[in-house]
C-alpha cells in the first residue's frame, strides 16, 4: 500500500461521478441480462402462480410454507448490515466506514425489497394483502394486532421506510454535487433529488443532526425486524421452531449474512467500478474482523440450539434435531455447518483476510450457508410436527426455484439501477476522511 | 334389537311421520318436464325455496338394505343420511351408501338410450329416442314370444329383492322363459348352503352381535363389507361400551388382517382355507372337555375325534395352545357366536368349514337366544331371490347356453359378469352366440359396453321399489324406495322399462303385468301386506297406511319367530360335518403364494370404482387412494428384496397382472392379497384404467359342495420388474414413535 | 364515551372471556370406533368438500376436514392396528387463532374456532401453528365436473383457490338448530338438537356432540368418563375434544 496516494477532492468527484455519467456498453449487457432473468424467472412464474393457485409451488400439506418464506427470511438477513453498520459505524465515529456506507445501505434497501416482494408471492391471496394493513374500511375490521405476521408487516415497512429516508437524506449532497456536474434533464431531475442543496452552513449542520438522529433511530429497528420476522417461527409451537434463542438468533444470522453480503458487493463495485482507490483494505480487514466474530456467535448459538433441544427431553424437539442432522435434507445441514461455522475461521489468518478473492469466496460461502439455513428452518420442521401420520415431505417445484434464481437478477438489477442514480461512493464523506486541503504553496 | 325394539318402532309407526321432515312424495316421477320460461313460478307443493325436504328411501348400494333419508333443496339431493326409523341401519350409514350422491350427479352416467352402431366393444353407439329403444326391444321380444322362443330370452340382473323381483319373475314367466337369474359376485353361497345344512333352512340368521359376550369371527369382516356392516358395526359399537362395564371380546382369525381383525381384541393367522379345521378343532377340545352334554353327545364325539388339537395346529398353522384356550373362552363367555365369511368363504371347502363353525354356535348351545343366533320369522313377502342367485357353476351353464346359440335375447341389469366373472369362464367369448345383448343399467360398465341396445336405468334415488332386508332383524320389516328427484337425464326406471315392454308385446303379458306405472304396481302389491299381514292400526284406510309407510320409509310388524328347537340335529346331518383340506390351483412350488382377493367398503365388487368420493377415500387400512396394490409381509419384501412401489408382476395358471407392492405388516408370510374393485376399462372417468382386477388371474376353482366360485383358492408367484412407482396414500409415518396420540400411557421409546 | 366505560367494565370482569354462549364440544369413543372412515365421506358431503382429483393426492393437498389416522403397534404375528379420527379440536386456547393477520380465524361466542373464507388471504400461517394438521388449503380452485355440483350443500360456501378451511362443527347446523329454538320461542338449543354430519353417520355411535356449558348434555358426561384424554394435552392448546382411549378386555 505504500505507493498509495490520496486523491484529491477533485479527482474524488471525477471518479465517483465517472460511475454515473459513464454508462459504457458493459454495464448495459449485464443490465439486459439480469433484467431478462428476473421477468421470466422471477414476474412470469409469479404471475402464473397467481392465475392457477399456489399449488404451482411444491408447497403441501407437508409444509405449507416451502422457500418463499425461507426466501424471505434470507432476503430480510440480508438487508441486515447495511443500514445497521452504517449507523452503528456513524454514531461510533468510525471513519472507515465512509467508503462503504453508501452501497451497504442500498443493499439493504434492495434485498428488503426482494424480501416483500416474496411476502408477496408467498400469499394465497395476494389481490387482498390490504387486509393486513390497519386502514379504516367499510368492512369496519381491524387486522389482527397479536399477529407475529401483523408485527412483521409494521416492522418491514417501517424499516424500510427508515432506511429509504436514512440513506436518502445522505445522499443529498452527493445529488447536488451529480446535478453540477451535468446538464439538461439530468441536471433538472437532479435539482429535484437534491432539494436545492447549495451547501451552505445551515444546511450542513441540518444535515448533520438529522442524518445522527436516523442512525440512532434505525439500529433497535434494524435489531427488531429480524427478531419480529423470527417470532413468525418461534411464536407457534411447531419443533424444531418454537425456541426461545430463535430471536438472537435470526439476528445474529442476519448481520452475518448482511456483513458477509456487504464484502461481496464491495469487491464486484471496487473490481467493476475501478474504485480501488476508496474501497480499500482497511475495509477488508474490519469486515473480516466482524466476519469472524459472526461466525463465532452464529455456531455458539447453534449448538446451543442442539443442547437445548436434546436437553428438553421433549420427543418432538428431539425428534426435530435428529431429522435435521441425519434426515433427508441432512447433507445440507453439514454443508451449511461447513460454510457458515468451519470455513470463516480461516479469515483468522490476516493472510486470507487481506485477500480480496479469497474473502469474496468466503463471503459468497456464507451467503449459500445462510440461504440453506433459512431453507432447512421451514422444510425440515414443518413436514414432521407432532402427530407421525401427518408426517410429510417438501421438495421446491421449479416455478419457486426459478422465483428463486430470479429474487437474485431482480435484486442485481435494482442495485444497477442504483448505482446509475445514487453515487454508489459517498463523495462528500469521503471527502471528509482526506486530509484537510493546503493551500497549494 | 339394537336400541330400537320391537315396541319403539312400532310406536314410531303409529305415530306416522317420524323426525324424518316432510317426506311427501315427490309427485309422479314420470311426469313430463315442461321448460318454464320463469322457473318456479308455481312450485311444487313439497318445494319452498330455502328449506330443505327430506324423502326416506332404500340405500341400494350394496345388498344390506339401509333405509335412507335424503335431504333435498329446491329439488335437488344434497345429502343422504341414515333412515333413523329403519332397524337395519338406525339412522347410520357407511362411506359406500352416503356416496349414493355420486351415482345420481355423476358426470358420466348414461344419458338416453343407445343402439350399437359398430362392432361389439368398439364403443360406437347412437342414442336413439325411448320409443325407439321400446319398440325395437318389445318387437324383438314380441317375436320370440309369438314363436314361442320365449324361453331363448334370459334375464340376469344383480341381487334384486322385493316387488321388483317379482315384476321380473312375473315378466319373465309370461314371456315363457325361466331363465332368470341373479348374479352378484358377493353373495354368501356357501354360508346359505352351511345354514341350510345345519339350520335345515336357506336363510342368514340374525347375529345377535350385540348382546353377545364373545365373538369368534372366521375372517367374516363384519366391520367392513360381510353382509350387514352398517347393522354389525351398531352392534360392535353396543358390545364393546353400550352395556355398562360389561365389554364383549372380539377374536378374529384370518390370513390378512380386516378391518375387522383391526379391531378385534385378538387375531390370530391360520393358513388360508384352515378356518374350517380350526373350528372342528375348537369343537373337539369342547367335546373331550366335556362343554357340550346334549342328547347327541355321542355322533358329535364320533365326528370331532379325527380334529385333535395337535392334527389341527399342523393343519392350520395355529399353536395347540391357542386351540384350547380359544375353545375354552368360547364356552366360558356366553353367549358367544361363532361367524364364518371373507375368505373362509373363498375356498374349496367353503360350506365345509362354515358348517363346521356352525357347529360350534351348535355345541355353545347359542341358537336362538340373545347374543347368539336368532332365526328371522316369515318375510312379509317371500323373498325369491336366494333361489335365484347363480352361483359360477350356474353361471357356466348360461355361459355353455350362450356359446350353443341357445339364448335369443340377454338382458342384464345392475351386474356386470364381464368384470366380476374371471376370465376363465369366457363370457365375453360366449357373447358371439348371443344375437341380442341388452343392457338396462345407468352407467357403461364393461359388459354395457358390449350391449347391443342399451336402456339406461334411473338410479335407486329416481326409482320406486321396495325391499325386505336379508338378513331379516329378528321381526318382518319391508321398506319402500321411493324417487326422491326428478331423473336427472332422459333415462327410466327399471319397473317401468318392464311394464312398457309387457305393453308393447301384448298377449297374456299386459294381463299379467296390468299396470303402467312401477308406483301403482307397488301400491297394488303392498296392498296385499296391509290386507293380509297385522294392520298397524285397524281403522285406517290404505292410503293413510301407504303414506306412513312411505314417510316413515319402512313398515314393520310386531311378530317374533316361535324358537326352532334344536335339541339335536339328526344323525345324518352330523355326520356330515366333515372339513377337508383346501385344495389350490397351481403348484406350491411354482406359486408359492396364495393370492387373496378382498372386498373393500369403497369399492365393493367394483361397483363403487365411479364413485370420486370412494375413489378418494383412503383405504382404512392402508390409507391408499385412486389405485390398486399388492400387499405383502414386509419380511417376504425383505427376503425378496422389494420395497413399497416396486411394480410386481403377479402370476398365477390363469395369468398375470401388474402392481405395486404394498408392504402390510398385518399378513401372513405366505400369502399375498390384493382389493377387488380397481381395474376397470370402462366405467366412467373415475374408474376407467385405473388399476388391476385381481379376479382376471383367478383360477376357475369352485367349491366342493355347491359349485361357487373359490375365489381365494388361487397360487401365484410375484416377480419384481424394473418399474417403480409411488403409491398414492395419506398416511406420513404409521407408527406412533411413542408419542401419546392413542392415550395408551406407552412409555418414550 | 359512557358506553365504552361500559363495555370496558364488562371486558375486565374476571372470566369474561371464559365464558361461552355454548361451549361446544365432542367426544370420540375409540373403543367404537372401527376406523370405517363414514365420517370422512359424510363431512366431505356435508360440506362441499372438493374432489381434488389423483394428482393432487399424489401432491398430498387432499382436503379432508377429518381424517383417519392409523398406527401399527408391535410385529407381525402380534400386531394391532390403531385408529383415531382427527379433525380441528376447536382449542379455547387456539394456537391457530393469533398468528392470523386478518383475523379470518378466531373464537366465537359459542366457543368454536371458526374460519372465515372470505377474510382469508392465504399466509397458511394457522396451518403451521396448529399442532393436529386438521386445517387444509386451497391449492388451487376445485371444480366440481357437471353436474356433480348439484349436490352441493347450499348453506355452506364453496372455496376458491388461496383460502384456508377445516372443520367448523358443521356450523350451519348449529345455526340452524339456533333458529329453530328462536322460532319456538326457546332460548336454546336441546341436547341433541345439533348433529354434525360426521356424528350423524358413525355405525358405531363412537362420537358424541353438544353443548360443555350444559352438565345434563351428553357430551358432558361423556367427558368425565375414566378413558377419556385429550391429544397432545401437553401443549396447553386445550382442545375441545376428549377422546376415550381404546378399552381391553376383560375376558
Ligand atoms: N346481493 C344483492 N342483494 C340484493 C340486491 C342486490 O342487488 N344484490 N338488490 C336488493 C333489491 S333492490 C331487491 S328488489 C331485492 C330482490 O330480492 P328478491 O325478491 O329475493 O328477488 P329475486 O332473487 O330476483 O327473486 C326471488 C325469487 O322469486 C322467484 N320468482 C320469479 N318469478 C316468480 C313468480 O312469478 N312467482 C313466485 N312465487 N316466485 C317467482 C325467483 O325464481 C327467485 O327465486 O334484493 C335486494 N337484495
Ligand atoms: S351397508 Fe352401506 S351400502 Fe350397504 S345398504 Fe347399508 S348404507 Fe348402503
Ligand atoms: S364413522 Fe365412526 S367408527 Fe367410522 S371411522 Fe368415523 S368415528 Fe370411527
Ligand atoms: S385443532 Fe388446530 S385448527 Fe383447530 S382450533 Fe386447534 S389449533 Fe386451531
Ligand atoms: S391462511 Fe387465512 S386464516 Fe390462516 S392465517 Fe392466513 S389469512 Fe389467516
Ligand atoms: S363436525 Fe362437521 S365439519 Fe367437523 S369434521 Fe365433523 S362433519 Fe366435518
Amino acid at each position: 500500500m505504500s505507493d498509495y496516494r490520496e486523491p484529491t477532492y477533485a479527482e474524488v468527484n471525477r471518479d465517483i461521478l465517472r460511475t454515473l455519467l459513464e454508462t459504457g456498453s458493459r454495464y448495459w449487457i449485464v443490465f439486459g441480462i439480469t433484467a431478462t432473468i428476473a421477468i421470466v424467472c422471477f414476474y412470469i412464474p409469479w404471475i402464473y402462480q397467481w392465475h392457477v393457485g399456489l399449488g404451482a409451488s411444491g408447497q403441501s400439506r407437508s409444509d405449507v410454507w416451502g422457500t418463499y418464506l425461507s426466501n424471505f427470511i434470507f432476503w430480510i438477513g440480508l438487508s441486515h448490515s447495511g443500514t445497521l453498520l452504517s449507523a452503528v459505524l456513524h454514531i461510533t465515529r468510525s471513519g472507515w466506514r465512509k467508503a462503504i456506507y453508501r452501497s451497504a445501505e442500498a443493499m439493504t434497501l434492495f434485498s428488503l425489497m426482494t424480501a416483500a416482494f416474496f411476502v408477496l408471492i408467498h400469499l394465497g391471496r395476494v389481490w387482498f394483502v390490504h387486509w393486513s394493513v390497519p386502514v379504516p374500511n367499510q368492512m369496519g375490521l381491524w387486522p389482527n394486532f397479536r399477529s407475529p405476521l401483523l408485527f412483521d408487516v409494521m416492522a418491514i415497512t417501517t424499516y424500510l421506510t427508515a432506511s429509504s429516508i436514512f440513506i436518502y437524506m445522505g445522499s443529498v449532497p452527493d445529488y447536488a454535487a451529480v446535478r453540477d456536474a451535468s446538464t439538461g434533464l439530468r441536471r433538472r431531475l437532479y435539482t429535484i433529488f437534491s432539494f436545492g442543496w447549495r451547501g451552505t452552513a445551515r444546511e450542513w449542520h441540518t444535515l448533520g443532526w438529522a442524518y445522527t438522529f436516523f442512525a440512532v433511530f434505525v439500529i433497535p429497528l434494524a435489531v427488531s425486524v429480524h427478531s419480529i420476522v423470527s417470532w413468525d417461527f418461534a411464536m407457534s409451537l411447531v419443533p424444531g421452531l418454537h425456541h426461545t434463542i430463535f430471536a438472537p438468533y435470526f439476528v445474529c444470522g442476519a448481520i452475518y449474512s448482511g456483513t458477509a453480503g456487504i464484502v461481496t458487493v464491495m469487491y464486484l463495485l471496487r473490481r467493476c467500478l475501478n474504485l480501488e482507490r476508496y474501497i480499500r483494505e482497511i475495509h477488508l480487514d474490519n469486515l473480516g474482523k466482524l466476519l469472524i466474530a459472526l461466525s463465532l456467535i452464529w455456531a455458539y448459538i447453534n449448538i446451543l440450539e442442539l443442547f437445548t433441544g436434546w436437553y428438553s427431553g421433549s420427543s418432538f424437539q428431539y425428534e426435530a434435531l435428529t431429522y435435521k442432522l441425519f434426515g433427508y435434507y441432512a447433507p445440507l445441514y453439514w454443508e451449511m455447518i461447513l460454510f457458515c461455522a468451519f470455513i470463516p475461521q480461516l479469515i483468522f489468518w490476516k493472510k486470507i483476510r487481506s485477500s480480496w478473492n479469497i474473502m469474496f469466496v468466503i463471503s459468497i460461502l456464507i451467503n449459500i450457508g445462510m440461504l440453506t439455513e433459512r431453507f432447512l428452518i421451514v422444510s425440515t420442521s414443518l413436514p414432521r410436527k407432532f402427530l407421525p401420520n401427518a408426517f410429510g415431505f417438501y421438495f421446491p417445484s421449479l416455478v419457486e426455484i426459478s422465483i428463486t434464481i430470479g429474487s437474485f437478477a431482480l435484486f442485481a438489477t435494482l442495485f444497477l439501477i442504483f448505482i446509475k442514480w445514487t453515487p454508489c461512493v459517498s463523495i462528500y464523506e469521503v471527502k471528509e476522511t482526506l486530509k484537510p486541503l493546503r493551500r497549494v504553496e | 334389537m339394537n336400541k330400537i325394539s320391537r315396541r319403539d318402532f312400532l310406536k314410531f309407526i303409529g305415530a306416522g311421520s317420524i323426525g324424518a321432515g316432510a317426506g311427501l312424495l315427490y309427485g309422479k316421477s314420470t311426469k313430463k318436464t315442461v321448460e318454464l320460461l320463469l322457473p318456479q313460478v308455481i312450485p311444487p307443493e313439497d318445494y319452498s325455496p330455502g328449506i330443505a325436504t327430506w324423502y326416506n328411501t332404500i340405500c341400494q348400494q350394496c345388498g344390506a338394505g339401509c333405509g335412507i333419508s335424503v335431504r333435498t333443496r329446491e329439488g335437488r339431493a344434497k345429502k343422504i343420511e341414515g333412515n333413523s326409523n329403519h332397524p337395519v341401519n338406525q339412522g347410520r350409514l357407511c362411506a359406500m351408501g352416503q356416496a349414493g350422491l355420486n351415482a345420481l350427479y355423476n358426470p358420466d352416467r348414461i344419458k338416453s338410450p343407445l343402439k350399437r352402431t359398430g362392432e361389439r366393444g368398439n364403443n360406437s353407439f347412437t342414442e336413439i329416442s325411448w320409443d325407439e329403444a321400446l319398440t325395437t326391444l318389445g318387437s324383438r321380444l314380441g317375436n320370440l314370444k309369438i314363436q314361442k322362443h320365449g324361453d331363448s330370452v334370459y334375464l340376469l340382473t344383480g341381487g334384486v329383492r322385493g316387488h321388483i323381483d317379482k315384476l321380473f319373475a312375473t315378466f319373465m314367466e309370461a314371456m315363457g322363459s325361466d331363465n332368470y337369474f341373479h348374479y352378484d359376485f358377493t353373495h354368501p353361497f356357501a354360508l346359505y348352503e352351511a345354514n341350510r345344512i345345519i339350520f335345515g333352512e336357506e336363510i342368514i340368521p340374525y347375529y345377535d352381535i350385540n348382546n353377545a359376550n364373545y365373538v369368534l369371527s372366521f375372517g367374516a369382516d363384519y366391520l367392513g363389507t360381510w353382509i350387514s356392516p352398517v347393522h354389525y358395526s351398531l352392534a360392535y359399537g353396543h358390545l364393546r361400551q353400550g352395556r355398562g362395564n360389561q365389554r364383549g371380546k372380539c377374536v378374529q382369525i384370518e390370513p390378512r388382517m380386516s378391518l375387522t381383525g383391526a379391531n378385534a381384541d385378538e387375531w390370530i393367522t391360520c393358513l388360508p382355507g384352515t378356518e374350517g379345521l380350526l373350528a372342528m378343532g375348537l369343537a373337539h377340545v369342547i367335546m373331550n372337555d366335556g362343554g357340550y352334554t346334549g342328547s347327541d353327545q355321542n355322533e358329535w364325539m364320533q365326528a370331532v375325534t379325527p380334529y385333535s388339537p395337535s392334527v389341527v395346529s399342523r393343519q392350520t398353522g395355529v399353536e395347540v395352545r391357542d386351540i384350547t384356550r380359544l375353545a375354552h373362552e368360547f364356552m366360558k363367555h356366553q353367549p358367544g357366536l361363532a361367524i364364518g365369511g371373507g375368505h373362509t368363504e373363498g375356498n374349496t371347502n367353503a360350506v365345509a368349514s362354515l358348517t363346521a363353525i356352525n357347529a360350534l354356535n351348535y355345541l355353545s348351545g347359542n341358537l336362538g337366544k340373545p347374543g347368539g343366533i336368532i332365526f328371522n320369522p316369515e318375510p312379509a313377502f317371500p323373498n325369491m331371490s336366494i333361489k335365484r342367485q347363480a352361483n359360477y357353476t350356474q353361471m357356466l351353464e348360461l355361459i355353455t347356453a350362450m356359446t350353443n346359440k341357445g339364448v335369443d335375447i340377454l338382458l342384464v341389469h345392475n351386474t356386470n359378469p364381464v368384470f366380476n366373472l374371471p376370465p376363465a369362464a369366457k363370457f365375453i367369448e360366449a357373447l358371439h352366440g348371443v344375437p341380442l345383448l341388452v343392457s338396462l343399467s345407468s352407467f357403461m360398465d364393461e359388459t354395457t359396453a358390449l350391449a347391443d341396445l342399451v336402456l339406461p336405468t334411473h338410479t335407486y334415488l329416481e326409482a320406486w321399489g321396495d325391499d325386505i332386508p336379508e338378513p331379516g332383524v329378528g321381526f318382518p320389516i319391508a321398506s319402500i324406495s321411493q324417487p326422491v328427484v326428478k331423473p336427472v337425464y332422459n333415462t327410466q326406471s327399471i319397473g317401468d322399462i318392464i311394464l312398457a315392454l309387457a305393453h308393447q308385446i301384448g298377449g297374456e303379458l299386459p294381463v299379467a303385468l296390468p299396470w303402467t306405472q312401477t308406483e301403482d304396481y307397488l301400491k297394488d302389491s303392498w296392498k296385499k301386506i296391509y290386507q293380509e299381514r297385522t294392520p298397524v292400526d285397524a281403522t285406517a284406510g290404505f292410503d293413510d297406511f301407504w303414506k306412513a309407510a312411505l314417510m316413515s320409509g319402512v313398515w314393520g310388524e310386531n311378530k317374533t319367530r316361535p324358537l326352532i328347537k334344536f335339541d339335536r340335529l339328526s344323525n345324518n346331518q352330523i355326520q356330515k360335518i366333515h372339513v377337508s383340506q383346501p385344495s389350490f390351483a397351481g403348484d406350491e412350488k411354482d406359486y408359492p403364494f396364495v393370492l387373496l382377493p378382498y372386498l373393500t367398503q369403497t369399492f365393493y365388487d367394483g361397483r363403487g370404482a365411479n364413485l370420486p368420493w370412494l375413489q378418494e377415500l383412503p383405504d382404512p387400512m392402508t390409507s391408499i387412494v385412486y389405485s390398486s396394490w399388492v400387499e405383502l409381509n414386509p419380511k417376504t419384501a425383505n427376503r425378496l428384496g422389494i420395497s413399497e412401489g416396486d411394480v410386481l408382476e403377479v402370476q398365477s395358471i390363469a395369468g398375470t397382472i401388474r402392481a405395486p407392492a404394498f408392504l402390510y405388516p398385518a399378513i401372513r408370510p405366505d400369502v399375498i392379497a390384493m382389493p377387488i374393485g380397481q381395474g376397470h376399462s370402462h366405467y366412467g372417468r373415475y374408474a376407467q384404467n385405473r388399476g388391476v382386477n385381481p379376479m382376471t388371474i383367478l383360477a376357475p376353482e369352485v367349491d366342493d359342495t355347491n359349485g361357487a366360485l373359490a375365489w381365494s383358492a388361487t397360487r401365484v408367484r410375484i416377480t419384481k420388474t424394473e418399474e417403480r412407482i409411488r403409491i398414492i396414500k395419506t398416511d406420513g409415518v404409521t407408527r406412533t414413535l411413542g408419542r401419546q396420540i392413542l392415550g395408551n400411557n406407552s412409555v418414550h421409546t | 364515551m359512557g358506553k365504552m366505560r361500559d363495555k370496558l367494565k364488562q371486558y375486565l370482569k374476571p372470566g369474561y372471556y371464559e365464558k361461552y354462549d355454548y361451549h361446544w364440544g365432542m367426544t370420540i369413543d375409540l373403543d367404537r370406533c372401527t376406523g370405517c372412515e363414514a365420517c370422512v365421506v359424510a363431512c366431505q358431503a356435508e360440506n362441499n368438500l372438493p374432489i381434488v382429483g389423483e394428482k393432487r393426492f399424489k401432491e398430498r393437498r387432499e382436503i379432508k376436514w377429518l381424517r383417519v389416522e392409523r398406527y401399527w403397534e408391535g410385529e407381525y404375528p402380534n400386531i394391532k392396528l390403531r385408529f383415531i379420527p382427527m379433525l380441528c379440536q376447536h382449542c379455547d386456547q387456539a394456537p391457530c387463532e393469533t398468528p392470523c393477520p386478518v383475523a379470518a380465524t378466531y373464537h366465537n361466542q359459542d366457543g368454536l374456532n371458526t374460519q372465515i373464507y372470505n377474510r382469508c388471504i392465504g399466509t397458511r400461517t394457522c396451518a403451521v401453528y396448529c399442532p393436529y394438521e386438521v386445517r387444509y388449503f386451497n391449492w388451487f380452485t376445485y371444480k366440481w365436473d357437471e353436474p356433480l355440483e348439484q349436490q352441493l350443500n347450499p348453506d355452506v360456501t364453496v372455496r376458491e383457490k388461496g383460502v384456508m378451511e377445516k372443520c367448523t362443527f358443521c356450523i350451519q347446523r348449529i345455526r340452524q338448530a339456533k333458529d329453530h329454538a328462536k322460532d319456538d320461542g326457546r332460548r336454546r338449543v336441546r341436547d341433541g338438537e345439533v348433529t354434525p354430519a360426521c356424528v350423524q353417520s358413525c355405525p358405531t355411535k363412537a362420537m358424541v356432540f353438544g353443548d360443555l356449558n350444559d352438565p345434563n348434555s351428553r357430551v358432558s358426561k361423556m367427558y368425565k368418563n375414566p378413558r377419556g384424554y385429550k391429544v397432545l394435552e401437553e401443549l396447553n392448546t386445550l382442545p375441545k375434544i376428549v377422546y376415550l382411549k381404546k378399552a381391553d378386555s376383560d375376558v
